[in-house]
């Protein structure tokens, strides 16, 4: 098949590791680097809002209940007169970690039983694919339903219940990656030399695949925040602080008055770090893609 | 081995190309795939086009079929002559008539080049419902069987309704040529049919090649980088570097008596267990140095900084050695500005 | 191994799958679970009082039976009755779920067919500007949650133009089609855009093949090539992703049903939430993974009808 590469014979460069390659490409698709920044700035403001730098006032009172955008409450207030931009700024906290730790949790999750079934075979992988196939047949909605009603509440249970929801995927793929692996030469070669199963699958095997996991991380993150407005609307969701999705859920009623200040910041606002998690995620897969390397 | 052939009458010529150029662009900017290609075609000949991965040999097969995917490749310059007719400039209704029919082309993949949801006697009466419109349902499938007959796959009545996972390489490669063949062609291109074959499967399907050529009088464009496959079934041979034909010569000759210092490097690095060249055995002869990359190419000839007899002009300046017809012999070309000295190669 | 044999050992295999979502469903309603017993009488009770009612509610039994419970009802489809309903369970379930199909099906129906044709389409003008917009639309409509959707276009189309019913709901075959389109509208839209990226890459996967080079060496025209060819090869992940997704058509587009006040088993599911009512939750936890593992064999089976890779072995 005709290809560039066939074309472009670039010998005298040295080859560069799948890494350094990516870092390279990355660095040169000037959207994927927008999309960095703009995951940075929300972790910032998340941060600074933690830490009551910013947004700090946000459940004082400041305008008149559902007042319109003006000065002192730019996007307008909610039913108690709080600043929608507040808000929406405080909001993010619950957004962003929503988001890193269910997506940490269902990422720990997938990878260490993926690479464990993978790895070691026989019963321990039965047992795992029995376990996660039941997991996923399931439907999604009733575990979550089942899960935060059993644990009540609460931000807690929110990041559990999102993480035990979206592991499967990815322990399919890493299961399957590493079945690849652990019979390639260089795990054989690892053996020889007398690394002991935790070595050659953790050290050896892992890094591989690690790039399979960057690119899951930017789905993960979605889903969990997307399904955060969805518990939120069902009553399951963050008490007592601000979230987007309590403040679209709010919208709810709030629209019917012709308020549509909530639900536009809060929409807004997930939508540029989701769409911007959407095309990073695309850019690394892209990248990181060894096939298309050299292209 | 072929007797020494005589220069090739235009009457049998069916196919020429002249001054080929195909440029691809890159992320690294425009590259020059293929220039100033010259070859022609005979009837019931094979011209093979021999070079390393990269020295722009499927590149101009393609260039033919009309095949290069654009973007991002493109032909820039250059004439293809059909009987007369320039197909780069055919519209691609009549290149759509072409291709299957007159001009078939067989690749390198058997594994993945036949569609793996469709039987072989579905893929191969979809050629004949394509270019023989009058042939009925039924004459489609006894043709088929007949064609898997010809390329000698046994039970044919069985096969036309397998599916493509249930061969063999070979088999499959021979399904390929049942169904490049099954409009009689004129010219059939050949991407390096055998190179994903093991050596006994090659040696059939090379003696199936010929066997038809003969029957069909079609001319074959041989793309490989297997000298003993050339050696096997080639008349005319072109060696290309870097994209540019560098010798040009009948087969015999150009194994007996190589003029460009590259083709002589090709020839020498064939393993075989008496040196021909009377050097140290003990090392295996290789041409020094890489390939040179496209992007990269350096002033003058191409191959100089690989060359043992690379000088003075060679080195830049006036452009790289254009192709010219030898003195001595008529039928062989050579892009040199130093050719090896040439020897008369004793007719036997 | 034929077809038969093939089914057969799935269906075996099935079974310790069903034991384990019945585990599942049993650990979390009848172990970890906040006593429900508690939630209904509240917290001014005496200790008979809520004897009597475990007794009633059968939450005195050893667990292993309980458990056995949980199984019998996902063969049987006995759930019992609904504790804040004190309707049959089953009952429900036979008047809810025609609702829930009269907005899931056509919705899924009209949303393939609108998807598979984008995708086509986006796979001809491959690389061209049709193509990157097309994605880049897919990719933003992705973005928004399904919410902000859902309260937008019923406070848009419906509240402020008029043009469809807010809300409700009337059974009957054409009588229901006023209250649904709405639903349906917003449903094709949610699923329109995540789909065209999955078929896009299966069709844009395919059409790079080796295969494609031979049929177009061949002679095929481009169109023909995308349609004979590179359809049928996409075609078979294409429709087991569908066919994966009909059982979830069953429970019904929750938030949807929730929206519009349609009375389909979404809508039941939720209802059991608010008013933690256990058995419902549970049948519906069971209904809709009996309904996935049939449906996933189906889908394997539908594998190797259509991939004779995968067939004839």
């Amino acid at each position: 098949m005709v290809s560039s590469s066939e074309v472009s014979v670039t010998p005298g460069q040295e080859s560069k590791s799948l890494w350094a390659h990516a870092w390279a490409t990355l660095l040169k698709d000037k959207m994927a680097i927008v999309c960095f920044l703009v995951v940075l700035l929300y972790c910032l403001v998340a941060l600074f809002s933690g830490l009551g730098l910013l947004a700090s006032d946000w459940s004082k009172e400041v305008c008149s209940s559902f007042a319109a955008p003006q000065e002192d409450c730019w996007l307008g207030a909610d039913i108690f007169g709080r600043s929608v931009i507040q808000k929406t700024i405080k909001g993010t906290e619950v957004a962003m970690s929503v988001g890193f730790i269910a997506g940490g949790i269902s990422i720990v999750l997938g990878v260490f039983l993926g690479a464990v079934s993978g790895y070691f075979g026989g019963l321990i992988d039965e047992l795992i694919v029995w376990f996660y196939t039941t997991v996923s047949s399931i439907p999604n909605i009733m575990l979550l339903l089942a899960i935060t009603f059993i644990m009540g509440k609460g931000l807690l249970a929110v990041y559990l219940a999102l993480g035990l929801t979206s592991w499967v995927g990815l322990c399919r793929l890493i299961r399957g990656e590493v079945i690849k692996h652990k019979n390639r030469e260089y795990v054989q070669s690892a053996r020889a030399i007398g690394c002991s199963h935790f070595r050659r699958l953790f050290i050896h095997i892992l890094p591989n695949v690690l790039h399979l996991v960057i690119v899951n991380f930017s789905l993960q993150f979605q889903y969990a925040i997307k399904s955060e407005v969805i518990l939120s609307y069902l009553g399951l969701g963050v008490q007592g602080r601000p979230s987007w999705g309590t403040m679209i859920d709010d919208a709810k009623l709030e629209l019917t008055r012709g308020i549509w200040w909530q639900l536009l910041a809060a929409t807004l606002a997930m939508f540029f770090i989701v769409l911007a998690f959407n095309i990073l995620g695309d850019s690394l897969r892209d990248a990181l893609d060894p096939k298309l390397k050299g292209k | 081995m072929q007797q020494p052939s005589l220069p090739q009458s235009t009457e049998d010529r069916i196919l020429q190309v002249k001054g080929l150029q195909v440029k691809f662009s890159t992320e690294h900017g425009p590259v020059t795939a293929v220039q100033g290609v010259d070859f022609s075609v005979y009837r019931g000949k094979t011209i093979g086009i021999v070079g390393e991965s990269g020295s722009g040999k499927s590149v101009s097969a393609l260039a033919i079929m009309r095949l290069i995917p654009n973007p991002p490749g493109q032909v820039t310059a250059g004439e293809i002559l059909y009987h007369g007719k320039d197909l780069l400039k055919a519209s691609n209704q009549e290149m759509k008539a072409i291709r299957g029919n007159k001009i078939s082309m067989i690749f390198q993949e058997p594994m993945t080049s036949l569609n793996p949801v469709f039987t072989i006697g579905n893929q191969i009466q979809e050629v004949l419902s394509l270019h023989q419109r009058e042939f009925s349902k039924k004459d489609k499938i006894e043709k088929s069987i007949e064609m898997l007959k010809l390329v000698g796959i046994p039970s044919p009545e069985k096969r036309i309704l397998d599916y493509p996972h249930q061969l063999s390489g070979g088999m499959r490669q021979r399904v390929m040529i049942a169904m490049a063949l099954s409009c009689r062609p004129e010219i059939l291109i050949a991407d390096e049919p055998t190179t994903a074959l093991d050596v006994t499967i090659q040696a059939q399907i090379l003696e199936l090649m010929k066997k038809l050529q003969q029957e069909f009088k079609m001319g074959i464009i041989m793309i490989t980088h297997d000298l003993g496959v050339v050696a096997e079934t080639c008349d005319q041979v072109a060696v290309m570097y870097c994209g540019r034909i560098v010798e040009s010569s009948p087969v015999r000759e150009i194994f007996a008596n190589p003029i460009h210092p590259y083709t002589k490097g090709l020839l020498e690095s064939i393993p075989s267990y008496d040196s021909t060249t009377g050097q140290d055995k003990n090392r295996l002869p290789t041409i020094e140095g890489m390939v040179p990359s496209l992007h990269n190419l350096p002033p003058g000839c191409n191959f100089q900084d690989r060359c043992a007899y690379a000088k003075d002009v060679c080195f830049g300046g006036q452009g790289g050695p254009p192709l010219v017809v030898n003195e001595l012999d008529p039928r062989r070309k050579v892009a040199c500005f130093y050719p090896l000295p040439y020897k008369e190669v004793a007719k036997s | 191994m034929s077809i038969y044999q093939y089914i057969i050992r799935r269906l075996l295999y099935s079974i310790p799958i069903i034991l384990g979502v019945c585990l599942i469903i049993f650990v979390l309603f009848n172990l970890v679970s906040p006593d429900p017993v508690l939630l209904m009488l509240g917290k001014h009770v005496t200790a008979s009082q809520i004897a009597d009612l475990r007794r009633e509610l059968g939450l005195d039994r050893p667990w292993f039976l309980q458990y056995w419970d949980v199984v019998k009802s996902s063969f049987t489809f006995e759930f019992g009755r609904s504790w804040s309903r004190k309707q049959e369970i089953w009952q429900m379930i036979k008047q809810g779920a025609p609702v829930s199909l009269s907005l899931t099906l056509p919705g899924f129906i009209l949303s393939a067919i609108i998807s598979i044709a984008i995708s086509i389409m986006v796979a001809f003008f491959r690389g061209t500007w049709i193509d990157k917009f097309a994605v880049f639309i897919s990719v933003a409509m992705v973005s928004i949650s399904s919410l902000a959707y859902i309260l937008f276009f019923q406070w848009y189309l419906a509240f402020k133009l008029g043009i469809f019913e807010i809300s409700g709901y009337e059974h009957g075959f054409f009588e229901c089609i006023p209250y649904v389109i709405l639903p349906i509208i917003i449903y094709i839209i949610l699923s329109v855009g995540p789909d065209v990226r999955f078929y896009r890459t299966v069709l844009l996967d395919e059409i790079y093949q080796d295969y494609v080079r031979t049929a177009r060496a061949k002679g095929l025209s481009e169109t023909y090539v995308l349609f004979k060819h590179v359809l049928k090869n996409a075609m078979i992940p294409i429709i087991t992703n569908l066919v994966i997704s009909l059982p979830f058509l069953i429970l019904g587009a929750l938030l949807l049903e929730s929206f519009f006040g349609i009375p389909g088993l979404g809508g039941i599911t939720l209802e059991a939430v608010n008013t933690s009512d256990f058995p419902v939750l549970k049948a519906m936890a069971v209904l809709s993974s009996m309904a996935y593992i049939v449906f996933s064999i189906i889908t394997d089976v539908l594998y190797t009808v259509f991939d004779p890779r995968v067939r004839l072995k």
